[in-house]
């Protein structure tokens, strides 16, 4: 049995300027689990989405069962059969569990509910009523529910996007013996999206591969590929490095000491004892799958998170029982990861937003001048080439480039001697991007000693001057710039310690 | 294909509040002129004795004026609590409270010199309103209770203990059988400017242009605004945003009650459930109209003690007075409609 129940022949889409999927051919077996694996952003949802009708392609077919299919809507996609779970779950938080799966039209098990639940609650491992509200489930028993629908709306292909973002290893494992037997016993057609390795060879039979909107690889035998020629695919060729290294002065400017990770009870070996050193002029990547410590890790250091146990030095002081200001006045610089909601508040003025570093410092007078925050944010736009026409206007109005030169700029103007930068270029374009990394360099050149978090390997490489990889809370492995490739980065952050 | 969608002006018109505000008014004057003109009333007649009555001599803007302090000084605390985007539904029951502290710090003191009573007294009300906000700043920060609930059944409680006081202890027994307390001494009544204008006016030009410090120009109130757009971004900046917004509402909260306290001063000169005739409410349209600026406050809230004023006299020529208020709340709706067509646009956009 080996039928293509669905294909997509030269599929392309674009978002304002950016080409999210570019000539992609796809196709699915019947009845087959398979895998789609690529980065962030490689346009592996973009895709989903397609299949699913929520956005409609600017080019190329959709061919289902045989038949050419024009203009897909969510809605005929889910008559035919084709169901989507998104990374954010579309269940109604307040209803119950059965009224949520019969909530469709295309529902195909009003009659005999019960006996259909009880099936698939085995074939899910779920040990809840069909009348509990769904609020009160967990994160992964709302997901079990959220595939369930599928079933329960009588989808033939189910695509499911980062299913294993929300989940705890068991969970995975659990999904992965569900979803076998899905495809064994009902005949379903499964897609399975995920950034992870191992999860991917761990549930699927065929791979396909996207980078940068492209499919680069197609039905690749799970069994017999190996993991050096998967992250080859998924990541690319490496883009040689403009910037150059060793520039590295020799004092120690940021010291981590046996730092455990004390906040979350949930997590209780995250960040088992980590030791971290940076000297001025030298830039540490910080590499790894989000979700793996990164956050917990800046915020430890930025005084931001005090829930940890162990040491952090700023300039040989040790400030650990210190807060954010204290850190701040030793010349530490944080620019969060999430540049909107904690570098910046949504909602207060573009004004406001600017003065934000310095405020407490009486930089701006004993009664915040507002003439003189006016000067700092002149100064800061036309030294970092910020557009903004009003600052009065909330800060949600500008560019998320715009928003990331504020944000980068407030904290660097003052020369920090210990820069904390988490994911700085994400979502921004190219130019963005590059003033962004600049300014970095700029600071490493002046002395400053920087820690970048960052999933963009291609930032890494070009900036780094040594390479920690952080793979579920620890330090799996650290390599010299000049031993980093691809490969083994890669490998790293898979959590395959060679 | 293309759609369209509302987004934010990416740059905002200085004094788009006060064309909402005067768009608000003029809607509100042609729908009150059309229920005049419905009940055989010439709406230009009545609101011209309006004008006159409410603002045609030193004396009628004084009783103006003295409508308008518990507005201002309530519509300010509001203000001041949304710094942080919090909503103060009651400042009704923090003017009461604040009466009430008055009454009781009044009876169980004695001082020789009178001004200093009177400053006591006014502190006490100031408490006595923080007091009555306590309960929703400590739920809010501790439990994360919704404020407007919270503030807003206060009210009914404090009303109720208003009630409870003027029946039982505090019970005047020279009032025969209408539930009041006893008046207070003549010693401790706010002076007044001219025959009419109490002084507390001078306390609300105080606390206007310290409101408008607090909120526009001090380390606090930039730490407030932080707080109140992001609680995350107030943590990454090293503000305690629980803490801003605690003492927000205890000072917000102030305010009011000290509206209560010139209320019991210099008006009623006693509690009783006259102490307040829905300032506590009419000041949150007052302080939505103007966007919360301490400034607009002073000035709305001056022109609505004259409506109120004009609305109670041109009941003398068979017009009810309810069409102050009518045009009090119609001007809220006005102003918040145009307002919002001053801070959004609409977009075309492409489709996807």
């Amino acid at each position: 049995m080996n039928q293509i129940i669905l294909e997509t022949k030269e599929i392309s889409k674009s978002f304002g300027e950016v080409k999210a999927l570019n000539n992609v051919n796809f196709y699915l077996h019947k009845g087959k689990i398979h895998g789609l694996l690529g980065e962030n952003g490689a346009g592996k949802s973009s895709l989903m989405n397609i299949l699913s009708g929520i956005y409609q392609p600017e080019k190329g077919s959709i061919i289902f069962e045989g038949n050419t299919l024009s203009n897909l809507t969510p809605d005929s996609a889910m008559k035919l059969g084709i169901g989507m779970v998104h990374q954010e779950f579309r269940l109604i938080e307040s209803f119950s569990i059965k009224d949520n799966l019969t909530l469709s039209k295309s529902n195909i098990y009003v009659e005999n509910f019960n006996e259909a639940y009880s099936k698939y609650s085995d074939i899910f491992s779920l040990s809840v009523s069909s009348e509990q509200i769904i609020s009160s489930l967990s994160v992964g028993e709302k997901q079990k529910i959220e595939i369930m629908k599928l079933i329960f709306n009588n989808s033939k292909i189910m695509l499911l996007d980062e299913p294993t973002a929300v989940l705890t290893p068991q969970e995975t494992n659990q999904l992965k013996s569900s979803l076998e037997r899905l495809s064994k016993e009902d005949g379903k057609t499964i897609v399975f999206i995920t950034h992870k390795l191992k999860e991917i060879k761990e549930l699927t039979e065929t791979i396909f591969v996207m980078k940068n909107g492209e499919m680069v690889a197609k039905d690749l035998d799970t069994k017999s590929v190996d993991d050096k020629e998967l992250i080859n695919l998924m990541m690319g060729e490496m883009t040689s490095s403009e910037v150059k290294k060793n520039n590295i002065k020799g004092e120690e400017k940021l010291v981590v000491q046996d730092v455990k990770y004390t906040g979350n009870q949930d997590k209780p070996n995250f960040l088992n004892g980590m030791n971290i050193s940076i000297q001025s002029g030298e830039i540490l990547g910080v590499a790894g799958v989000s979700g793996n410590g990164q956050v917990e890790l800046a915020n430890i250091i930025s005084g931001v998170d005090r829930g940890f146990t162990g040491k952090v030095l700023i300039n040989n002081v040790d400030v650990s029982k210190k807060g954010v200001k204290a850190r701040k006045k030793l010349n530490l610089s944080y620019i969060p990861e999430n540049r909107l909601g904690v570098g910046l508040a949504p909602g207060v003025s573009v004004l406001d937003n600017s003065a934000m570093r310095e405020y407490f410092n009486a930089s701006y007078g004993q009664h915040l001048s507002r003439k003189k925050m006016l000067n700092f944010l002149d100064i800061l736009i036309d030294q970092f080439s910020i557009k903004t026409s009003d600052p009065k206007a909330e800060i949600s109005t500008l560019s998320g480039g715009n928003m990331q030169k504020l944000l980068m700029g407030r904290e660097l103007i003052s020369n920090p001697e210990v820069i904390i930068a988490s994911q700085p270029t994400r979502g921004l374009d190219v130019s963005a991007v590059e003033a962004i990394h600049n300014l970095i360099v700029q600071q490493r050149d002046n002395g400053s000693a920087v820690m970048l978090f960052s999933e963009d390997l291609d930032e890494l490489f070009k900036l780094s001057d040594r390479i920690i990889v952080l793979y579920e809370g620890s330090i799996i492995k650290e390599f010299l710039i000049e031993d980093a490739n691809r490969n083994n980065v890669g490998l790293a952050m898979a959590g395959i310690n060679e | 294909m293309s759609k369209y969608i509302l987004s934010k002006k990416s740059s905002l018109n200085e004094l788009a509040t006060l064309y909402s505000f005067l768009i608000g008014l003029l809607i509100a004057f042609i729908i009150g002129s059309i229920i005049l003109i419905l009940q055989g009333q010439n709406p230009i007649d009545v609101f011209s004795l309006m004008l006159k009555l409410s603002v045609g001599s030193f004396n009628s803007i004084s009783s103006s004026l003295n409508k308008a302090i518990p507005l201002i000084l309530a519509g300010l605390g509001i203000a001041i609590i949304n710094t942080v985007k919090l909503w103060n539904i009651g400042a009704e029951g923090q003017i009461f409270l604040g009466a009430i502290f008055v009454n009781l710090i009044y009876i169980n003191t004695d001082f020789n010199s009178p001004s200093i009573h009177i400053i006591v007294l006014l502190i006490s009300g100031f408490i006595g309103g923080s007091v009555c906000i306590l309960i929703p700043a400590i739920t809010k920060v501790v439990f994360g209770v919704n404020e407007i609930i919270t503030t807003l059944l206060t009210n009914y409680i404090i009303i109720g203990i208003t009630i409870y006081l003027i029946n039982g202890p505090w019970k005047d027994p020279n009032s025969l059988s209408f539930p009041v307390a006893a008046y207070v001494g003549e010693e401790v009544y706010l002076p007044t400017i001219g025959e009419k204008l109490s002084a507390g006016f001078l306390i609300c030009v105080l606390f206007t242009i310290g409101a408008y410090y607090l909120i526009d120009k001090s380390v606090f109130g930039y730490e407030m605004r932080i707080a109140g757009g992001s609680v995350m971004t107030a943590i990454y900046a090293g503000i305690n945003a629980k803490q801003k917004a605690f003492l927000a509402m205890l000072i917000g909260g102030g305010f009011a009650g000290l509206a209560g306290a010139i209320e019991l001063l210099s008006q009623t000169h006693r509690v009783s459930t006259g102490i307040s005739q829905g300032f506590g409410y009419t000041a949150i349209i007052v302080a939505a109209i103007t966007g919360m600026r301490p400034i607009g406050i002073f000035l709305v809230g001056s022109l609505f003690g004259a409506l109120t004023i004009g609305g109670s006299v041109i009941q003398t020529i068979g017009v009810s007075a309810y069409i102050a208020e009518i045009i009090q709340a119609l001007t809220l709706f006005g102003a918040l409609i145009a307002q919002f067509f001053f801070t959004y646009e609409i977009k075309e956009v492409e489709n996807g």
